[in-house]
């Protein structure tokens, strides 16, 4: 999508309202901010009944218009798409700056969010670098209000130099004064950051060869250049034709001066200029005008009060998942549908139809793909995923996800880990694969090292998660000391790759929306999509490893690794059964912890040696899947060199624990 | 749909994009956050479908 398609107003529309309502002639007045600002509503008062929505041309975005008298002069009043940034990452985005760029507005009104005014000064520092004619409408003060947070629009005003109207846009409060704002609008030059020498000289050597009209100012086509906005450069490079080569020279060169990208330099220099202004204009009262729900919010995302509350979250996980998923539905499938019918009636189908042993094996019998395989995926994994997924969904449509992202980033900070790293580790508990392909999101390549380091190691996914916590089901002492264990491993290596890999230690900022009780729709859909595409990834790689494993038995080599194995494995107090779980391990930790759980069933694990062994398959690899994602991402080196150091670091864990809970006496 | 994540909007076409270099992407029906990449499984046709059927109850209005 080009910025120079947009030109022209789209013929056929899906209008309602007055649809003979013509906006030629009329001056524009364009709405912009971030969604759920209130801009909509903003737009209502504006304009009254008759309005218009249709397709931006060439996308499926909508774009509201309407007619609105002001005083005594009539304006067509546009709404925009949602826009977080003038660098835009959604096709919304793009739209909403299309608008802003091509349609030649007079006022530019930026609705804000009162609440979260630092996140929104960012728009309003690009929309004043590029000279646009704008206002600011800190909308929602209400709410902000109810948070304890006061603004002083009037000393916000002289700070950034453009207008601040305050506005409760739902009662309309506020809204007669942002009409006259409109009315006697008169455009006013912001406020600018002062970035370091090195991008204003590029900023001040891209200005000047910059040819060509534009609708923003030259300063903000450099910037953009300078962050690389791919529309911005196919529209610079038309204009320019051969005289491009030459400023994307300057872009190239300025990059190379640093070793994070321009983008982040910018937005990081942007940052601390808001910080400066927040620091004088915002006021916060005393938590104890704050709401129950605020409280709890708080309390979620502080390094000390989060860790009870994550515990707790644990617990009910644990009883969910280990009560409902584990022992009611495991037991009922395996035991009595795989146990008393599927298995017993496939092995006599295969037995009387297959003559070869050899056969029979690769699909009933001890490793079989159905007897093993399937009875896996269906009778283990499958209920006590679904548990774990309603419990995540229940988590996630609650609004605890971001607030568990910003008590890790806390925690982060406090061992001397960057806090950006928080978003992949916090998707590791969805799929450690896709997490690791995130980590290239990642700003630096230290962040990118420590982040797929700790996903490998110390952050198993919602599956295994599930497994392991059906597995421990029945001793709330082994969860404890898993969870201990595990939160000792995590911060210990995020702490020690903090100082290997040294390095600056990034802001890391995100919105963080209310609390709210889930809807169940939204549980069932999450949980009802989650199952269906986990069930289709994990089944082939299940069927795999039993073809693998029949083929390693007939070779010898299955029991040639099994006899290896379980040297480390009677080392860390488990009996020798268990070496063919974590040989399962290494495909996936699910499976093995499936196998785990088979022993358990069986009788042969219990105790300490339950939780060694629950604690060293979680710090295995996640998965093939996962490991080929590390080489694909980090290189065949470094993800061979993370396996050489995280196989033998899960045993000589295990061997650890195990060593302590026998010396001090514990019983399970 | 709004990211569980880290609060934005965006439309499902934007999500998708980002899982061309993924080894599971073909067998995986998550969308993915453009801004940081957190995954939500996309919506089933069915409620796609009374959404839309309620979005013209409402312009209609």
């Amino acid at each position: 999508m080009s910025l120079l398609n947009f030109g022209k107003k789209q013929e056929s529309c899906r209008c309602h309202g007055n649809t003979d309502e013509t906006t030629d002639g009329l001056q524009k007045v364009v709405l912009v901010g971030s969604p759920n600002v209130g801009k909509s509503v903003v737009f209502g008062y504006l304009t009254g009944r008759y309005v218009t929505v249709s397709n931006y041309p060439g996308t499926t975005v909508d774009v509201t218009r309407g007619k609105g008298r002001l005083g005594d002069k009539e304006f067509e009043i546009i709404d925009t798409p949602g826009m977080y940034s003038l660098l835009p990452i959604t096709e919304e985005e793009r739209v909403a700056r299309s608008i802003l760029l091509d349609e030649n507005p007079a006022v530019v009104i930026q609705v804000a969010d009162a609440k979260n005014i630092e996140r929104m000064l960012h728009l309003t520092f690009q929309l004043m670098e590029a000279e646009a004619p704008v206002f600011l409408d800190l909308n929602l003060m209400d709410e902000a209000g109810r948070l304890g947070m006061k603004i002083d629009t009037g000393l916000l005003e002289k700070e950034i130099g453009i207008p601040v109207v305050a506005t409760v846009a739902t009662d309309g409060s506020g809204m007669d004064i942002l009409k006259e704002n409109i009315t006697g609008f008169k455009n006013r030059t912001g406020r600018g950051v002062k970035y370091d020498k090195t991008v204003e000289s590029a900023v001040q050597r891209l200005r000047e060869m910059l040819r060509g009209e534009y609708r923003i100012s030259k300063r903000a086509i450099a910037l953009l250049l300078l962050q690389d906005d791919p529309d911005i450069k196919s529209m610079v490079r038309e204009r320019m034709k051969d005289n491009y080569a030459s400023l994307e020279e300057i872009v190239e060169e300025t990059k190379k001066k640093y070793s994070q990208p321009l983008n982040y330099i910018i937005t990081i220099a942007r940052q601390r200029e808001i910080m400066e202004i927040i620091k004088k204009v915002t006021v916060s009262s005393p938590a104890e005008t704050l709401d129950f729900r605020e409280r709890l919010s708080r309390l979620m995302m502080h390094p000390v009060a989060g860790i009870p509350i994550l515990l707790l979250i644990i617990y009910g996980f644990y009883e969910f998942v280990g009560v409902l998923g584990a022992q009611v539905s495991v037991d009922f499938l395996e035991e009595t549908v795989f146990g008393e019918y599927i298995n017993p009636f496939v092995t006599g189908i295969v037995t009387s139809v297959i003559p070869w042993k050899v056969w029979q094996n690769l699909f009933v019998h001890e490793y079989g793909i159905i007897t093993l395989g399937l009875r896996y995926a269906i009778a283990i994994i499958l209920p006590v995923v679904s548990t774990f997924f309603i419990a995540f969904s229940i988590m996630e449509d609650s609004g605890y996800l971001p607030r568990l992202a910003m008590f890790i980033d806390r925690l982060f900070k406090k061992i001397g880990l960057n806090g950006r790293a928080v978003i992949p580790v916090v998707l590791g508990f969805g799929c450690d694969t896709m997490a690791t392909m995130v980590t290239r999101t990642l700003e630096t390549k230290r962040e990118r090292i420590i982040a797929t380091v700790l996903l490998s190691l110390a952050v198993p996914c919602s599956a295994q998660l599930g497994v392991i916590l059906a597995l421990l089901s029945g001793s709330i002492m082994g969860l404890w000391i898993f969870a201990g264990v595990m939160a000792t491993v995590f911060l210990f290596t995020g702490f020690l790759a903090a100082r290997i890999i040294p390095g600056e230690k990034p802001l890391f900022f995100m919105e963080v929306p209310p609390l709210r009780w889930p809807k169940l729709s939204n549980v069932f859909t999450k949980t009802y999509t989650r199952v269906e595409w986990y069930f289709k990834e994990v089944l082939p790689l299940f069927i795999l490893a039993s073809i693998l494993i029949w083929a390693g038995k007939l070779t010898g080599v299955f029991d040639l690794l099994t006899n290896a194995l379980s040297y480390p494995v009677a080392l860390i107090g488990l009996p020798k059964e268990a070496a063919t779980s974590f040989l399962y391990g290494f495909f996936r930790r699910d499976f093995g912890a499936a196998g785990l759980y088979d022993l358990k069933t069986a009788g042969l694990l219990d105790g300490i040696p339950l939780v060694v062994s629950v604690v060293t398959i979680a710090l295995f690899m996640p998965c093939i899947a996962q490991f080929s994602m590390t080489i694909k991402e980090r290189g065949w080196k470094m993800a061979l060199s993370m396996a050489a150091f995280i196989f033998p670091f899960a045993f000589l864990t295990g061997y650890l624990v195990n060593l302590v809970l026998n010396g001090l006496g514990v019983v399970l | 749909m709004k990211c569980p994540l880290c609060g934005l909007e965006f439309r499902e076409q934007d999500g998708v994009s980002g899982c061309k270099g993924c080894v599971v992407s073909g067998s995986c029906s998550l969308v993915k956050c453009p801004n940081c990449g957190y995954e939500t499984p996309k919506e089933p046709g069915v409620i796609k479908f009374i959404r839309s059927l309620k979005k013209q109850k409402e312009r209609k209005k």
